[in-house]
């Protein structure tokens, strides 16, 4: 078996290759700019060039005489959309910051007009003839720039419930035995996916199709209807492929409500391509954040008080946090912990989601602070992590669902060889290259919502799949098929997927790791629905069909549970005793501990995601244990990460192929947090300075050299019918902290503020 | 290969864009050059209108009717029908719109699409015979070396110049010389691990 298809250990799928690999291969997939428009307008924007103040004039005329020129849509002419809530506070969108609405500018970047044209070369060409005027105001740009306001996330953001905290902290921290006080930061990140910000939109007669990439088919769908005053049904968001998204394609960013509006005006198709740079301004990011932790231990290592202070900045007109304090308060064993998390504003556009939006910086700052705490204790990093593992969260002494972390951390020491490692600082050389062992705990939240499915099983075997999933990269296809194929008993390449499709049953955002457990949850559910059905068929006698309903399971039975009791159905009998050629099943699923109103916010796009720390009796998370080698070199200060490795434990693994490709991909993305990714700011102007893929580093294949993922059994009765955890997000969680503490054993020099640039080693 | 030089005296130049003669524009060098001796009037040419030039894509003949400022990879995009090569950053800094030009490797967002006239042009989409894959392809199936597979036209494209470049003898080369191509989802070992895989039957092709 080749390295990208492991051999399956138990409670794993089969390793197969993506159901669209070929459609990927041979340039066929279609993505939202590939669709192929009659008579298509171009949309080219432009940007603000300034970040706080108002335009008090435009000045077109150079513009419009650009031959193909067809309109040109400012504040002046635009069609005024309906206002859009935030989506982190129960809307739509990712920024309430309207472009087009008024001469008020509210952030660098923002959209001011939309040049229209029959070409692109010449929509781009007048829209670089656009010429602005400004009356500029001083912006405030991030953490010490003058004019920022402070104040608690709790009351400001729906999505933020609580500041986590139990027992007393400040006396138990006083008189702990050994101590650890310590700052932290993390950047602004942008997420960058290779996939530009495109929109499409046709009208026919008062229906609208939307070719955009998007994680939220059904929120897009319904966020445009209310900015545009339709009903949602009129609207159809189509995308069979996303060329990347990690958060920036999950909830509704202006600009197409924007495009709809133009192309309704204007009887044509518009498409848009939005350029690199302009994607860093128009759609969301990841905030920069500080944090100050307190650890207290006792001499053995036992915590006895923990505080995680944590600030996010966010723009002025959003309150914006990923609130990472409530996954880092709940780590680790310990009587007396506090917490804060608080949101900083500035004259910047609204941050959002990027991949493992609370725990890359907050466990940053909480796996780092272990690592101080061990070498201060002179214990071994990993014992430290023992001592204080619990299958209790401390705030309100749930117990996790199931909890790998220890099995994840002794694999992984295994493979990595730990044991190599000389525990004090800079004793481990190579010529003129220091090395240095470091670790860290990695874990995200389990999270599921309610979808909706329709499965259709013909006569002779074929299988056809409908859900508004996405795929996004995640293999969504093809753990989809898989599901499918698993339980109505037929082969792999019998079943069609289809996703991607606002007009197929809801299915939620393809964000927060959700995707696999709620869709493959659900399809489980609707494939029953059709065994049951076929199972009546063949066995008339009543009290046999109760038995039969007690052994398949419906519901919230996991699917391995249910796979034992499964009985052969003999499909074509059971069809005939029917008298059909078809049986289609359309079913709902949610989550344990839904809300009441969830299948309406379902249907109306908007999300109800269930679990993590926010269940009423349980807490469930995905673990792993990573490590990392650096080697530094003595005399240039040139960082390598020779070594990446990863052992993760995240209930069953439907893919192991697609699973380890994306736990790779997320090691390699916690290395680039350390090492690599930072949008760097001028404070001056509140503007972004690298907005371009040059100088925004992302990794290449040369920084990428030894990448290991180890994936562990684990078995999960009490999450979700796959018995899934999830993980999008797993691996790119404590990794920047692994990278930190192996800087700090190869050099003895602790640095907390990331990314890690050369000039900043002092060795 | 005849020299690029050369080439550029082949260019046709479009009737149309005789007519007119609007003053004040800006005349491209490589307009006046490519005109000739034989007609000046080309440098007062109206510049914003389009212009009639023929590429070959794939082994097809595709005559085109294109503003002369269209890069090699909006004329296969939006003129020819061919989505496969993707834009990523439109300034040669992601490598997604990489196609193979006289059996090179270039940048078609970087690329003029009237500049490689009568150059035979390799798209994704002229790798595979039929259902027949290409050997480069099927070993990025099989080393799952993608994920999104934005990026994956314009590396398997990467791929093929890399091998037949001489650039896949080490694992260290191939990272090396596959750098051009980022890939978001960092299918990066997965990459390296197919062009290995590929690399004798590139090869040998290449040979054959």
């Amino acid at each position: 078996m080749s390295t990208a298809a492991p051999e399956p250990k138990a409670n794993m799928g089969q390793p197969i290759p993506r159901y669209d690999a070929v459609a990927k291969v041979t340039g066929k997939a279609q993505y939202g700019a590939d669709v192929a428009l009659v008579n298509p307008v171009y949309a080219y924007l432009v940007t603000s060039s300034i970040a706080k103040g108002r335009i008090d004039s435009f000045d077109l005329a150079d513009a419009k005489t650009v031959r193909g020129v067809v309109d040109i849509v400012t504040h002046e002419n635009a069609e005024k959309l309906k206002e859009a809530k935030l989506f982190s506070n129960g809307g739509y969108t990712s920024s309430t910051i309207q472009p087009l609405k008024s001469a008020d500018i509210a952030q660098d970047g923002e959209i001011v007009a939309v040049v229209l044209a029959e070409t692109f070369e010449a929509a781009r060409q007048a829209a670089y003839a656009v010429k602005v005027n400004y009356t500029a105001a001083v912006p405030t740009t991030t953490f010490g720039s003058p004019g920022t306001t402070s104040a608690p996330a709790k009351g400001q953001l729906a999505q933020f419930k609580e500041d986590p905290k139990v027992g007393d902290f400040a006396k138990a921290f006083e008189s702990a035995e050994v101590k650890i006080t310590a700052e932290y930061g993390t950047p602004a990140q942008h997420h960058n996916p290779m996939e530009l910000f495109a929109t499409s939109c046709v009208w026919n007669g008062d229906s609208l199709t939307i070719y955009e990439p998007s994680q939220y088919v059904h929120g897009l769908k319904n966020g445009v209807a209310e900015q545009l005053g339709i009903d949602a049904d009129r609207v159809r968001v189509i995308n069979s492929y996303v060329g990347g998204a990690f958060g920036s394609k999950g909830s509704m960013t202006p600009r197409t409500a924007i495009i709809a509006s133009i192309a309704r005006r204007l009887g044509r198709p518009v498409k848009l391509v939005a350029t690199r740079d302009q994607g860093f301004t128009i759609a969301t990011f990841r905030a920069e954040t500080r944090h100050q932790v307190k650890l207290g231990a006792t001499r053995d290592g036992k915590l006895t008080s923990l505080r995680h202070e944590g600030w996010e900045i966010s723009s002025r007109a959003d309150p914006y946090a990923v609130g990472g304090t409530k996954t880092t308060t709940r780590m680790y064993e310990c009587p007396n912990i506090d917490s804060l998390v608080s949101i900083v504003r500035a004259d910047r556009n609204t941050p959002g989601f990027m991949r493992a939006p609370p725990e890359v910086p907050y466990m940053f700052a909480l796996e780092s602070a272990m690592d101080e705490l061990a070498y201060e204790l002179k214990m071994d990093p990993i014992e430290l992590r023992r001592v204080n593992d619990t299958m209790k969260e401390p705030i309100k002494g749930n117990t996790y669902t199931s909890r790998s972390l220890m099995a994840c951390f002794d694999e992984g020491a295994k493979v990595f060889g730990w044991s190599q490692r000389k525990a004090e600082p800079k004793s481990m050389t190579d010529g003129d290259w220091l090395v240095g062992y470091g670790c860290a705990t990695s874990c995200y939240p389990t999270q599921m919502a309610p979808a909706a499915a329709r499965v259709r099983l013909q006569r002779d075997g074929h299988v056809k799949v409908q859900i508004a999933g996405h795929e996004i990269g995640n293999g969504a296809y093809t753990v989809i098929g898989l599901v499918a194929a698993e339980r109505l008993g037929v082969p792999i390449d019998k079943v069609s997927v289809f996703i991607g499709d606002s007009d197929l049953p809801p299915a939620p955002v393809a964000g927060g790791s959700n995707s696999t457990a709620s869709t493959c949850s659900t399809v489980i559910m609707v494939c029953e629905q059709i065994r049951q059905k076929l199972f009546k068929a063949t066995m008339p006698d009543e009290t046999l069909i109760d038995k039969a309903k007690e052994t398949v399971g419906v519901g919230q039975t996991p699917v391995t549970r249910a796979a034992k009791g499964d009985r052969q159905i003999d499909y074509e009998r059971a069809f005939d005793a029917l008298g059909v050629s078809v049986i289609e099943e359309y079913g709902e699923w949610k989550p344990d501990g839904a809300p009441m109103d969830a299948f309406r916010a379902m249907n109306k796009g908007q999300m109800r995601m269930v679990g993590g720390p926010e269940m009423k009796d349980k807490i469930a998370y995905a673990f792993g244990a990573e490590f990392v080698e650096v080697r530094i070199n003595r005399w240039t200060h040139e960082i390598t990460v020779p070594r990446l490795l990863g052992a993760f434990a995240a209930g069953r693994i439907m893919n192991p192929t697609t699973a380890r490709s994306q736990l790779m991909g997320g090691l390699i993305w916690g290395m680039s947090s350390a090492l690599h990714e930072a949008t760097e700011l001028d404070e001056r102007y509140a503007r972004y300075v690298n907005d371009n893929l040059a100088d925004y580093l992302l990794p290449v294949n040369a920084d990428v050299p030894s990448v290991e993922v180890i994936m562990l059994t684990e078995q999960d009765d009490h999450i979700n019918p796959a018995g899934v955890k999830g993980i999008g997000e797993l691996g790119n969680v404590g990794t920047n902290a692994a990278v930190c503490n192996a800087i700090f054993h190869a050099t003895g020099q602790r640095l907390r503020k990331l990314p890690i640039r050369l000039e900043q080693l002092d060795i | 290969m005849t020299d690029p030089e050369d080439r550029a005296l082949t260019w046709s130049f479009n009737r149309r864009a005789f007519i007119g003669g609007a003053a004040g524009t800006v005349a491209l060098p490589l307009v006046a050059k490519a005109a000739g001796d034989a007609n000046t009037a080309a440098v007062a040419a109206d510049l914003s209108l389009p212009v009639d030039v023929t590429l070959q894509i794939n082994g097809a003949t595709r005559p085109l009717n294109i503003d002369i400022r269209t890069t090699l990879l909006d004329a296969l995009r939006e003129h020819a029908g061919l989505t496969g090569s993707k834009k990523g950053c439109d300034h040669g800094q992601c490598g997604a719109c990489t196609v193979m030009v006289d059996g090179r490797r270039v940048l078609s967002c970087l690329t003029l699409a009237l500049t490689v006239q009568d150059q035979p042009i390799t798209t994704i989409e002229g790798l595979s015979q039929g259902d027949q894959l290409h050997p480069m392809q099927q070993a990025f199936i099989d080393q799952d070396a993608f994920q999104c597979g934005y990026c994956t036209p314009g590396q398997i494209i990467s791929a093929i110049a890399c091998v037949k470049e001489g650039h896949a003898t080490t694992d260290g080369d191939i990272r090396e010389f596959m750098s051009g191509n980022i890939c978001r989802c960092a299918a990066y070992p997965n990459i390296v691990a197919a062009v290995k895989q590929a690399a004798p039957a590139v090869s040998d092709e290449q040979k054959g």
